[in-house]
């Protein structure tokens, strides 16, 4: 699914990245590395598994999109207990395998607590906004003066009705008038419903498929 | 030979103008025999003399010491029942001079009165599951609890059928090990399957208990009040207060009248339209439900007891508890849903000799009427309803593992031989056991990997919490089998009022309006786990919805409602409810037809919305809910379908975008019992219940828990929704048992507590008959309008998102 957005194509990805190959760049948000490793630490039972099997989607994504650069957009490492030597190892593991790759962080809220990535991974670490024409990277979805917002934090879902009363909650894509949120990359993330403006467009996450729904379809409060 | 009774004891009554009941005798005389056992009777009928009074008997009989250390365990069910349980044990022991010391212990208790508990415990003290599970972790209890005599399970039916009543008879297999010479009594409303009930209390393997029927009940008078004009009253929706006019003159006619809902939103509500049609009542009536702060329900409850309210609108936080005598009225809101339910609030009025129990049920829509009718019908017959423990529950057991394992550890062996004497867990499997010893040290299978990972560690052949972190976080949830995330509500000012829902609160803005405790509230802000609000005067607010209010009619009480339908077919309408409901019944049979009792009706119309099927088993909300996911599922093997589902006690709709294949479905073996095994699974897996039942098991297990004030950030770290957790576990953890038991509860609750299969041999048996609707009929009407659905698709998601959207562009 493409999109232009001031004028720049954009592919929207359903393993929730976006794809900007003018800078042959893949974007995504909210990561949240070491989650369940965060609840293991306070022996919560948690199985491992989950930030590998990530990682494996982002190798797939670079590998089809064949980027040169990855920007996260914020809560890459989701807590400082989260760093667990065996989900950093996994992820250096993943780094090595993709050396030549250019990756730039925008810190977020969670990446205060949790500290930048160790230096070993070669993980440039920016405070928002990183401005590149048209667009403004950052982790908040807030507007900006110096281009079109992408942006992470919110996680959002969208919540679609549609006739014989049929209901479906899916993560989401959502631009609005000037910015734009990612779904939340990290599979131990939850959701949070958004309820979209009339005039913005959201592009729904079904099985695999990126699909655009209209405001006709979406729920609205009340 | 019954030992005799002391005299102080015979006086004590005589002072009273009463005489021991035969039942009391026979259980103090079983008592001082050694024997343990269940009495049953109804509410206010001298059960709590019958217990306590034993062990003050064996003590005037034999030592007689001054302030003995604790003997007496009462266990009640809610926290709110203490006090007055407290204040009820305390007048023996007063007027008869006893040197006991009698004190309670909950979450409630005073830092100093715990202090004290913690040097020397009284001789009698009252608590609850969680509070006594707490105490369990104790390392001086085995010593505490040496000398203990009599512990009493009161309102055991209340806990039966829940994990609650599974962790009490935990905290009894323990209790009987130290102390093997402490009998257990329980105290009970009457069930349809009293034996049962006292095998579970008693335990796996004890000898046989005495079952002791107390006072048979008064006779009971069940009417109902009745619609002025049916044409005009509505035939779906509990929420409306038509009846309003009758019911102010039923306040009336009494001097104190209990005005029962079956939801909390229904008791705001009716509060609130209440006191608009007599303000001059402001100060007389009173609201009281569960989510209302203690402060508040306990100025209601003495006002009851004081005979100074006129009337008092609640919910099923007035069924339990200590009589409130001044109550010569009881009204009952919406459907009576179950006979016991009934019966038990019935009993709150006519505490005064020579006067029936009479409880006068009030239509919020024109079926309940037949329900009314049904339910006399049941109660003459006596077809109680029987509540179903719960078996081998392993979240429950892994949260009392790490209870035991902070309570001074334990050694495998020996706790499991202890936990195999409750009959919820006698057939445990080792497998089982071993899974879920697993679970709690090293996380699982799943976990091997993680050397790290800890919550209880083993030293020395002993497993053992050491980590504080686990420690506290156990210590604070374990009061959570059956809460929810809830909020307190607070006065900018400071008071409480009480707490919701999160969820509810969820949708508020700030400036929002609503209403609770029976007051208009203005919504501030949220802070710290707690919603702030100021009063208002603004009347438009909204009224919270607590989550589980909406409970299913009993499988007794749904087949006494086939009866009077079937009587109504053939032109017979008994009693003033079936003549008042006839003209709605009448336009059922001409819009659609009465279903005979050999006869299954499928109503099928269609509308702006798509096309709708109605069925109508009329086996209560519980069977509804696995038949409509079944036959859902059943249709969609067919035809790639998706549809829509909506339930209630009388029937179940399936409503999809294009015509259901009913015909065909039918031919196919829609309604075979045959293959349920395989497909009750198939078909639950797809409505997602097991997801939704496993919020439940994950908060039990400590998988999640709610938040609580002052929680740092590091709680909000560890957040996860139990869904999340279900689908993680699913993926990469899938011999994970605690999948399992969500599958097998969902299971249970479908097939064995519902008789799933027996409903479908009945409606297999069935003369079926589909009737072609041109406009809905009464019977569809309730199930046209809700709004609250489960769903079924054999279609691909994207697929579905792409028709929806064509269908909303067409």
């Amino acid at each position: 699914m493409t999109l232009t957005l001031r004028g720049e194509e954009i592919t929207l990805l359903p393993e929730r990245a976006i794809y900007w190959p003018k800078a042959q760049t893949l974007l995504v948000a909210d990561t949240h590395w070491g989650k369940a490793a965060t609840m293991r630490a306070a022996a919560i039972p948690v199985p491992g598994g989950t930030t590998s099997d990530d990682l494996a989607r982002l190798t797939r994504l670079l590998c089809q999109t064949r980027a040169r650069r990855l920007v996260l957009l914020g809560d890459v490492i989701h807590a400082r207990q989260g760093r667990a030597p065996r989900t950093l190892a996994a992820v250096e593991e993943w780094r090595t395998r993709h050396a030549a790759l250019d990756i730039l962080m925008i810190r977020g809220n969670h990446d205060r607590g949790a500290g930048d990535p160790p230096p070993a991974l070669s993980i440039r670490c920016c405070n928002p906004p990183v401005v590149e024409a048209p667009f403004v990277f950052q982790h908040y979805p807030t507007e900006s003066p110096d281009g079109y917002t992408l942006a992470g934090h919110t996680h959002p879902a969208v919540k679609l009705h549609g006739k014989g009363r049929q209901r479906a909650t899916l993560p989401c894509f959502h631009f609005a008038a000037r910015v734009g949120v990612l779904p939340a990359f990290g599979s131990m993330t939850g959701v949070a419903v958004v309820y979209p403006r009339r005039e913005d467009r959201v592009f729904a996450i079904a099985e695999g498929e990126v699909v655009e729904v209209g405001a006709e379809l979406i729920c609205r409060l009340n | 030979m019954p030992a005799a009774i002391p005299k102080p004891i015979r006086q004590f009554f005589a002072q009273r103008g009463w005489k021991p009941f035969a039942f009391q005798k026979e259980v103090w005389d079983a008592y001082q025999r050694g024997d343990s056992g269940l009495i049953h009777a109804a509410t206010g009928t001298g059960k709590t003399y019958a217990a306590w009074l034993g062990p003050i008997i064996e003590w005037m009989q034999g030592d007689g010491e001054a302030n003995p250390p604790l003997r007496v365990l009462w266990i009640t069910p809610l926290r709110a029942l203490v006090a007055d349980t407290e204040n009820a044990l305390q007048l023996p022991l007063t007027e008869l001079n006893i040197p006991w010391r009698l004190e309670s212990r909950t979450g409630d208790t005073k830092a100093s009165v715990k202090a004290k508990q913690q040097k020397r415990l009284p001789t009698a003290l009252v608590t609850t599951p969680e509070s006594l599970a707490l105490f369990l972790t104790r390392e001086d209890a085995p010593e505490l609890f040496r000398d203990l005599r009599l512990i009493i399970v009161d309102e055991w039916h209340e806990l039966l059928g829940s994990k609650r009543g599974v962790q009490t008879e935990l905290e009894l297999a323990r209790l009987r090990r130290w102390s093997p010479q402490a009998r257990t009594w329980g105290l009970s409303a009457t069930l349809g399957n009293m034996t049962t009930a006292m095998a579970t209390l008693l335990g796996a393997g004890a000898p046989q208990g005495r079952l002791v029927r107390g006072v048979v009940p008064k006779s009971v008078v069940i009417d109902a009040l009745l619609p002025a004009e049916m044409e005009r009253f509505p035939w779906a929706g509990h929420l409306g207060v038509n009846m309003l006019p009758q019911v102010l003159t039923a306040i009336e006619e009494g001097q104190t009248t209990l005005v029962f809902t079956n939801t909390r939103s229904q008791t705001e509500m009716w509060y609130q339209a209440i006191l608009e049609a007599r303000p001059e009542w402001a100060g007389q009536i009173a609201i009281h439900h569960g989510s209302l702060e203690r402060k508040i329900r306990d100025f209601v409850e003495d006002g009851l007891r004081a005979g100074t309210l006129r009337c008092v609108v609640c919910t099923s936080s007035l069924d339990l508890g200590v009589d409130f005598t001044p109550v010569d009225r009881v009204l009952q809101i919406g459907s009576p849903k179950g006979v016991a339910r009934l019966l038990q609030r019935a009993g709150r009025s006519g505490h005064r000799p020579g006067v029936p129990s009479r409880i006068t049920c009030v239509p919020t829509h024109a079926f309940e009427l037949v329900e009314v009718a049904a339910v006399r019908d049941a109660v003459i017959a006596g077809a109680i309803e029987s509540r179903y423990p719960v078996e081998r529950p392993l979240d429950l057991l892994s949260q009392w593992v790490v209870n035991i394992a902070i309570g001074g550890g334990f050694e495998a062996d020996e706790l499991l031989a202890e936990i195999r004497s409750t009959n919820a867990y006698k057939d445990i499997t080792e497998a089982e056991w071993h899974w879920v010893l697993d679970f709690v040290t090293r996380g699982g299978e799943a976990l091997r990997a993680y050397p790290e990972f800890h919550r209880v560690v083993q030293r020395d052949g002993r497993y053992l919490v050491e980590d504080r972190m686990v420690r506290r976080r156990h210590l604070l949830s374990i009061g959570t089998i059956v809460s929810d995330a809830s909020m307190d509500v607070r006065y900018l000012t400071g008071g409480r009022l009480g707490s919701v829902e999160e969820s509810f609160i969820a949708r508020l803005r700030p400036g929002d309006t609503f209403h609770f405790a029976g007051k208009a509230l203005e919504f501030v802000r949220i802070r710290e786990m707690t919603a702030w609000v100021r009063k208002t005067t603004a009347n438009d607010g909204i009224i919270p919805r607590w989550d589980g209010s909406r409970m299913p009619l009993s499988s007794e009480l749904a087949a006494a409602v086939r009866n009077r339908l079937d009587e109504a077919r053939n032109g017979i309408f008994r009693g003033p409810e079936m003549q008042s409901v006839r003209p709605v019944l009448e336009t059922q049979a001409d819009f659609s037809m009465i279903p005979a009792r050999e006869q299954f009706l499928i109503e099928r119309v269609r509308t702006s919305e798509g096309h709708h099927l109605f069925f109508y088993p009329f086996e209560g909300r519980l069977v509804h809910e696995g038949l409509e996911a079944l036959m859902a599922w059943r249709i969609s093997r067919l035809t790639p379908i998706t549809f829509s589902m909506s339930c209630n006690d009388y029937g179940f709709e399936l409503l999809a975008p294009d015509a259901a294949p009913i015909e065909l479905a039918i031919e196919h073996g829609l309604l075979s019992p045959s293959g349920l095994v395989d497909d009750i699974p198939a078909s639950l897996n797809a409505a997602e219940m097991a997801r939704r039942q496993f919020r439940e098991i994950a908060r039990v297990a400590g998988l999640t828990f709610t938040g609580y004030p002052g929680q740092n950030k590091s709680v909000r770290q560890l957040q996860a929704s139990s869904g999340l957790l279900f689908d993680v576990f699913t993926r990469y953890d899938s011999g994970n048992l605690l999948l399992h038991q969500a599958h097998r509860e969902v299971l249970e609750r479908q097939l064995e507590r519902s008789r799933l299969g027996q409903t479908l041999e009945r409606l297999s048996s069935s003369k079926i008959e589909i009737v072609d609707l041109e406009r809905p009929s009464p019977l569809c009407f309730p199930l046209l309008v809700d709004r609250t659905r489960n769903r079924v698709s054999s279609e691909k998601l994207a697929d579905r998102v792409r028709r929806m959207r064509a269908r909303a562009e067409a």
